[in-house]
């Protein structure tokens, strides 16, 4: 079962704002990275998830259960932290997690253990008006965790943090995944966080997903490039040529994107034809390039 | 009541700690019986002619109800709603696994005690006044039990009165984020009630003028104008949760 499904999900602002005809599958387990440039439609995605916004076509299954939006049950099981948390200021941590625990109608311990989870049990008396950036986001996180869910759905949870809290908040999501086995859809625009965390990914351009699936899947199927080390390089772009490759100087390197060898068959020709190749390489692309490929309006490979 | 209303309940109580929302409940009819003390105090109007428990307890209650009341929801249902719209807990909220229709029944039913717990203080508040008063100036005669009865039945009214003002005056702020938007419709509607409420013609079907109207006629006006204002507000009341549950949070 998908812990997350939509169906032609569509809610259009304008031409240019919204999502359209979405396809999300989010499989139960791992983290899953929804990522997309500024104004894509990620959080509008995320408040149609949560029933926040009503959209135009199309359905949301949250947990295998339908979402609508006057049905409250639809959200069992799901934690969420939209945009930024909304904190009552003058109150202590302790009691912005009360206020959501009597709501919720869950017992008192639970308050204690979800800021002991995200490691703020001992400034939970002090007014989450002075906490700080990363303060509030854990203070965010703790009240998405309070329900213990089974689906956690974060919008920009690194945003604003310093390269500390950035990590500590990575750790502590990659942990909620791995050690408590809560599913994980989090949104991003900071594609090394997503490239550190996410076991599956999704990219959102203008309002439609451009791929969905493993990052995995992802990288073999935008192949990268062979780098090379050669003392002549006359000779080796000649027998690359020969192969029926195309080398093209980089620097002191030359780069290929073999069409007709694997690897080691490439390797093995360049030897056996005497070229003194004291370097190979094979460059996986990151995220960054992948997301940069998929997000140009020639590179959709939905 | 089911148990996510009773949580709603108790969530809105939480919120209140320390707010200035749940003081005003006190220092409102406090400070307008300590304004008309002072004021009777100082200018010694009254002491001629006598003034006599149920006048000074009419002339309060006025000063209540013409100023003090429209101004007390006013600002009470945009300090409750402004702990929602200000750093954006809707958007926390409606994702909660609660019925939407609650968290908005427990805003109005925490209005709700709020005019109660202020009535029951100027109830209090309101003789204490008196006492002070006859301590203060005694030749204006206002030795003697109060009128217990009348007063109690004159401030229920009163309250229920206001029923209707209160739902509108909570939608709107519930409505609109911007803080002046609720206090600047409450202000206004509060000058267009004063004038309005001097009308025995229209005073009475005006939200915001009828809780000074149970002052004017007999009793029979005065549990009319209860009734309509809570049937008013109990309708107004519908139709805004319904509008409220159509929209997006901001």
């Amino acid at each position: 079962m998908d812990a997350v499904r939509t169906e032609g999900l569509t809610c259009r602002f304008d031409p240019l704002h919204g999502v359209d005809g979405l396809e999300l599958r989010v499989p139960a387990g791992g983290i899953y990275g929804f990522l997309g440039p500024n104004g894509a439609g990620k959080t509008t995605t995320i408040r149609l998830l949560l029933g926040l916004l009503r959209p135009q076509a199309g359905r949301v299954w949250l947990l295998g259960r339908e979402q609508r939006r006057d049905a409250a049950d639809a959200r069992e099981g799901v934690g969420a932290l939209v945009e930024y948390p909304s904190l009552y200021a003058h109150l202590s941590g302790r009691d912005n997690l009360e206020v959501s625990r009597r709501l919720l109608g869950i017992p008192r311990e639970r308050v204690d253990a979800a800021l002991d989870r995200v490691g703020l049990l001992g400034d939970a008396g002090r007014k989450a008006g002075v906490y700080s950036l990363g303060m509030r986001q854990r203070l965010g996180l703790a009240l998405a965790l309070l329900n213990r869910p089974r689906l956690l759905i974060l919008d920009e949870p690194g945003n604003g943090l310093d390269p500390a809290g950035t990590l500590q908040m990575r750790a502590l999501i990659r942990s909620l995944a791995h050690d408590d086995g809560i599913t994980v859809f989090l949104s991003s625009h900071l594609l090394a966080e997503v490239e550190h965390m996410a076991t599956h990914i999704g990219v959102l351009h203008a309002g439609r997903l451009r791929y969905q699936g493993s990052l995995a899947d992802l990288q073999g199927r935008m192949c990268g490039q062979v780098r090379l080390q050669c003392a002549d390089r006359g000779r080796l772009l000649d027998c690359l040529a020969t192969l029926g490759e195309v080398g093209q100087v980089d620097g002191d390197d030359v780069v290929v994107r073999p069409a007709r060898h694997d690897d080691s068959q490439l390797l093995r020709a360049l030897v056996l034809a005497g070229v003194p190749v004291h370097g190979f390489h094979r460059e996986r692309p990151t995220l960054e390039s992948l997301f940069f490929g998929l997000t140009d309006v020639h590179g959709d490979l939905a | 009541m089911s148990a996510s209303m009773r949580g709603a309940l108790a969530a809105e109580a939480l919120k209140l700690r320390g707010t200035l929302a749940a003081w005003m409940c006190l220092i409102a009819p406090v400070l307008v019986v300590l304004l008309y003390v002072l004021q009777l105090a100082v200018s010694g109007s009254g002491a001629a002619t006598g003034l006599e428990w149920t006048g000074f307890l009419r002339s309060l209650l006025a000063l209540w109800a013409l100023l003090m009341l429209p101004m007390f929801v006013t600002l009470q249902a945009a300090l409750i709603a402004g702990l929602e719209h200000r750093d954006r807990q809707w958007k926390h909220l409606l994702a909660l696994p609660v019925p939407a229709r609650h968290h908005y029944l427990a805003k109005a039913a925490t209005l709700a005690a709020m005019l109660l717990v202020a009535a029951a203080c100027l109830m209090v508040a309101a003789p204490m006044g008196g006492a002070l008063l006859q301590w203060l100036r005694p030749e204006m005669g206002l030795g003697g039990m109060p009128p217990w009865g009348w007063l109690a039945i004159q401030i229920a009214a009163m309250t229920a009165a206001a029923a209707w003002m209160a739902v509108l005056q909570l939608w709107l702020s519930l409505r609109w984020s911007s803080f002046s938007v609720a206090i600047g419709v409450g202000m206004a509607a509060t000058i267009v009630g004063f004038l309005v409420g001097q009308s025995a013609r229209y005073g009475p079907f005006f939200p915001w003028s009828m809780p000074l109207n149970t002052l004017a006629g007999g009793g029979e006006l005065a549990g009319w104008l209860a009734a309509a204002g809570t049937m008013g507000g109990l309708a107004t009341g519908a139709i805004a949760l319904g509008r409220l549950l159509r929209r997006a949070p901001d």
